[in-house]
């Protein structure tokens, strides 16, 4: 008897080698299934670790992104009533210019004034635009920012304030997203309604009509330029934006180098498991199996 | 000279002691699948001869014992490799019930801080809009509600693994007086000469359920077996078994005694060296990383809003319930102070539509609140510890496993049953058993022809 004598129990051996196989193929199953190979902090704790971030940061990028949607919105309110002012200032000036002119009659200059007062009124009610409840040119105020007052030279009164709002739309990239009226409509000596409202006097009283299409052509301008800056706005906003899809992108590829499964070598891996595994079945059922008093008769 | 009948006895003799060794294939192939079970081998000796004159007379076979083969260096191995096992099986599926917590989903810590955050970010673009200016208490209440959940869970369990030490504390008790129990019947058998085999195989299966419970030290001496835990609180002493008790500590936990003494700490293996590692440590700094979190979170929070103004042009006031000086207890109790929206301190100067302070309070995203990092940056490495820790003792538990099993396969090569052997076995000893049988039946023939000798003669 000095052969080696081997561990007559193999049971405990196989079983534990089904179990770890077991484990394997529930394990490629689930990267299977979620297509992630981490599913649980302890499969790759610094990769975790990493997934966390990356999830924040894409979480950042997403609201910077809902938010520029939103203040886009503002922009475009902003910029076609920017536009819609141009178009008034202009019909005012051209009113004006006739009226200067000195060739129409009486009736004419009256319907002409008329008509001023009527683009009067529009301007005004374009200064008291608002986007979704926002007054756009009340500074940081929220009620209509310009009000009828005849104690006022130009008979309108901005009562909103000087306020200016930031919105961050990229890390540490704060965009203003407002030009108070008062910086708009009331520039100094190019006041858009004080401009306006002497046209109308001229026009009435066909005296210094030259001047209010002067005064005019002066707030056209100014206004004109306070117009760029929401331009600018829904340029940089445009641009940022394609830059945080790319950011985006990018996150998303991070993500799915630190914890997306490889799909192919997990399936080729999943096959060889359940290959292994059928093999150690085999195993544990012979095991059990004949030994030599089977042959005893 | 010798005499038939003396051959008779001789002959009767090798019966008895090839039944006997039957028997120990018998009772061999009985216990083939019996844990713990280590073969019985005969151990058949010559017996001592007669010497007449110049004629030695062998005196045929004596069986002097079954011997139960066993290696009491590799039991102890098992037994300290068991230990070993029994506290990382513990540890690990105990931090596996914790990480649980830490696993991403769109509802944990990481993802709940993030959401506020992004809510902020979404006021700044309006912050008189009630519904944005709600978003941002909702997802406040639903970051505080996390925060809550996550350290009741981890709290509860701490409570469950706080049960299990007091189950283990019985089960040890039980084992060791169990083991006393043998003890005083090994002795007794092996006072008198006996082979104790069934009663050191039952004590072998008992000390390797304790020592998966508990770190056990084995001291065999004259007047039997001693058991200590490593840091040599008595267990078992001969055939006295010492108990070990629980007491309810300050944090209402239950602390292991052994004699008066506490061994809480002392406890090194075993299924309660795992449970109380993770019970008194992982949990307990889990939490209290938590709290750290939670605290420094509410605190930079309210302390952003109320360098603000609120929709009503009032001066902000906290937005969380300002957590405990300490710390402890933050995370369990963190709660949202304000119900009403407009609360919010949005406003940098007072005027409702300002915008100014929300950049403030998105700053603490970015601001080092807790362990001198930023939130979502110490929450990441409170993931990272819970996911290594479960990493690194499930590699241990599995190389653990991988000795035990090869430690397993050796005490099974020398103790476990073959059938092939025992069959073998059977074989031969019934072979030798027909052969003496028949050498009983040959001197029975020759007694006959002596006893009719007469006859023949006459």
């Amino acid at each position: 008897m000095s052969s080696i004598r081997v561990n007559p129990y193999p049971m405990p051996d196989l079983l534990a080698a089904l179990e770890q196989l077991q484990q394997q193929q529930s394990d490629a199953t689930l990267q299977l299934a979620t297509g992630s190979k981490i599913n649980k902090p302890s499969d790759d704790p610094a990769g975790v670790a990493q997934i966390i971030k990356i999830n924040d940061l894409s979480s950042q990028v997403d609201s910077f992104q809902r938010s520029i949607s939103n203040i886009s919105g503002q922009f475009s309110t902003a910029d076609s009533t920017f536009s819609s002012v141009v178009t008034a200032l202009q019909r005012a000036l051209s009113l004006g210019v006739e009226g200067a002119n000195g060739t129409l009659s009486d009736a004419d200059r009256a319907a002409a004034a008329t008509e001023v007062t009527g683009i009067q009124s529009e301007l005004l009610s374009l200064a008291n635009t608002s986007y979704q409840g926002q007054y756009l040119f009340a500074g940081t105020a929220t009620t209509p920012p310009f009000v009828v007052d005849p104690t006022q030279p130009s008979g309108i009164r901005y009562v909103g304030n000087t306020g200016v709002n930031k919105v961050t739309i990229g890390n540490g990239y704060q965009l203003q997203v407002n030009v108070p009226g008062s910086q708009i409509f009331n520039g100094p000596g190019a006041d858009v309604f004080l401009a306006v409202n002497d046209l109308i006097t001229g026009l009435q009283n066909n005296t210094g009509i030259p001047t209010a299409v002067t005064e005019l052509g002066t707030a056209f301008t100014y206004v004109t330029g306070q117009r760029v800056f929401y331009g600018n706005a829904l340029n940089q906003t445009q641009s940022q934006q394609t830059y945080l899809n790319t950011q985006s992108l990018g996150l998303s590829q991070q993500l799915s180098s630190v914890a997306g499964a490889d799909i192919p070598a997990v399936a080729s891996q999943l096959v060889n498991d359940q290959t292994a595994r059928t093999a150690a079945l085999d195993a544990i059922a012979r095991a059990t199996q004949n030994s030599l008093f089977d042959y005893l008769k | 000279m010798s005499s038939l009948f003396g051959t008779l006895s001789l002959a009767t003799g090798a019966l008895a002691a090839e039944q006997g060794a039957m028997d120990a294939t018998t009772n061999n192939v009985a216990n083939a699948n019996t844990p713990g079970y280590s073969r019985l081998r005969p151990v058949l000796i010559e017996s001592d001869p007669v010497v007449i004159g110049s004629l030695v007379y062998g005196q045929g076979v004596t069986l002097q014992k079954l011997e139960g083969l066993r290696d009491p260096i590799l039991q102890l191995r098992i037994q300290e490799e068991t230990q070993q096992q029994g506290q990382l099986n513990t540890f690990v599926s105990a931090m596996q019930q914790a990480q649980v917590q830490f696993t991403s989903s769109s509802s944990d810590i990481g993802s709940q801080i993030s959401n506020f955050f992004a809510s902020l970010n979404q006021l700044s673009t309006d912050p008189t809009n009630l519904s944005l200016r709600q978003g941002v208490l909702t997802a406040a209440g639903n970051l505080a509600t996390v925060f809550r959940n996550t350290s009741g869970n981890l709290t509860q369990q701490q409570s469950s693994l706080d049960l299990n030490v007091s189950q283990a504390v019985q089960q040890v008790n039980t084992l060791t007086g169990q083991i006393a129990t043998l003890n005083t019947q090994i002795s007794q058998l092996q006072g008198v000469n006996q082979d104790a085999s069934a009663f050191i195989d039952q004590r072998d299966v008992l000390i390797g359920q304790l020592s998966g419970l508990i770190d056990v030290s084995t001291i065999k001496s004259d007047n039997g077996l001693t058991l200590t835990t490593s840091n040599g609180t008595a267990l078992v002493v001969g055939g006295q078994s010492f108990t070990l008790t629980t007491q309810t500590n300050a944090s209402g936990l239950q602390d292991v005694y052994a004699q008066g003494a506490d061994i809480t700490s002392k406890l090194t293996s075993g299924q309660l060296a795992g449970l109380i590692q993770v019970r008194d440590q992982k949990l307990p700094a889990l939490l209290s990383n938590l709290d750290t979190l939670a605290a420094g979170l509410a605190n930079a929070l309210n302390t952003a809003n109320k360098t603000g103004f609120d929709l009503n042009g009032n001066p902000g006031g906290n937005l969380f319930v300002p957590p405990p000086l300490s710390g402890q207890g933050a995370a369990a109790n963190l709660t949202v102070l304000i119900t009403d929206p407009a609360l919010i301190a949005a406003s940098s100067d007072g005027t409702a539509g300002s915008n100014g302070n929300v950049a403030v309070l998105s700053g603490v995203q970015s601001q080092p609140v807790a362990g001198g990092q930023t939130p979502i940056d110490y929450y990441s490495n409170i993931v990272f510890g819970v996911g290594n820790d479960v990493s690194t003792s499930s590699a241990e538990l599995s190389s653990s496993q991988l000795v035990l099993n090869q430690l397993n396969d050796q005490r099974g090569s020398i103790s476990g049953v073959n059938l092939n052997e025992e069959a073998a076995n059977m074989l031969q000893y019934q072979n030798a058993y027909d052969a003496a049988a028949k050498v009983v039946t040959t001197i029975n023939d020759m007694l006959y022809t002596v006893i009719n000798m007469g006859t023949l003669t006459g």
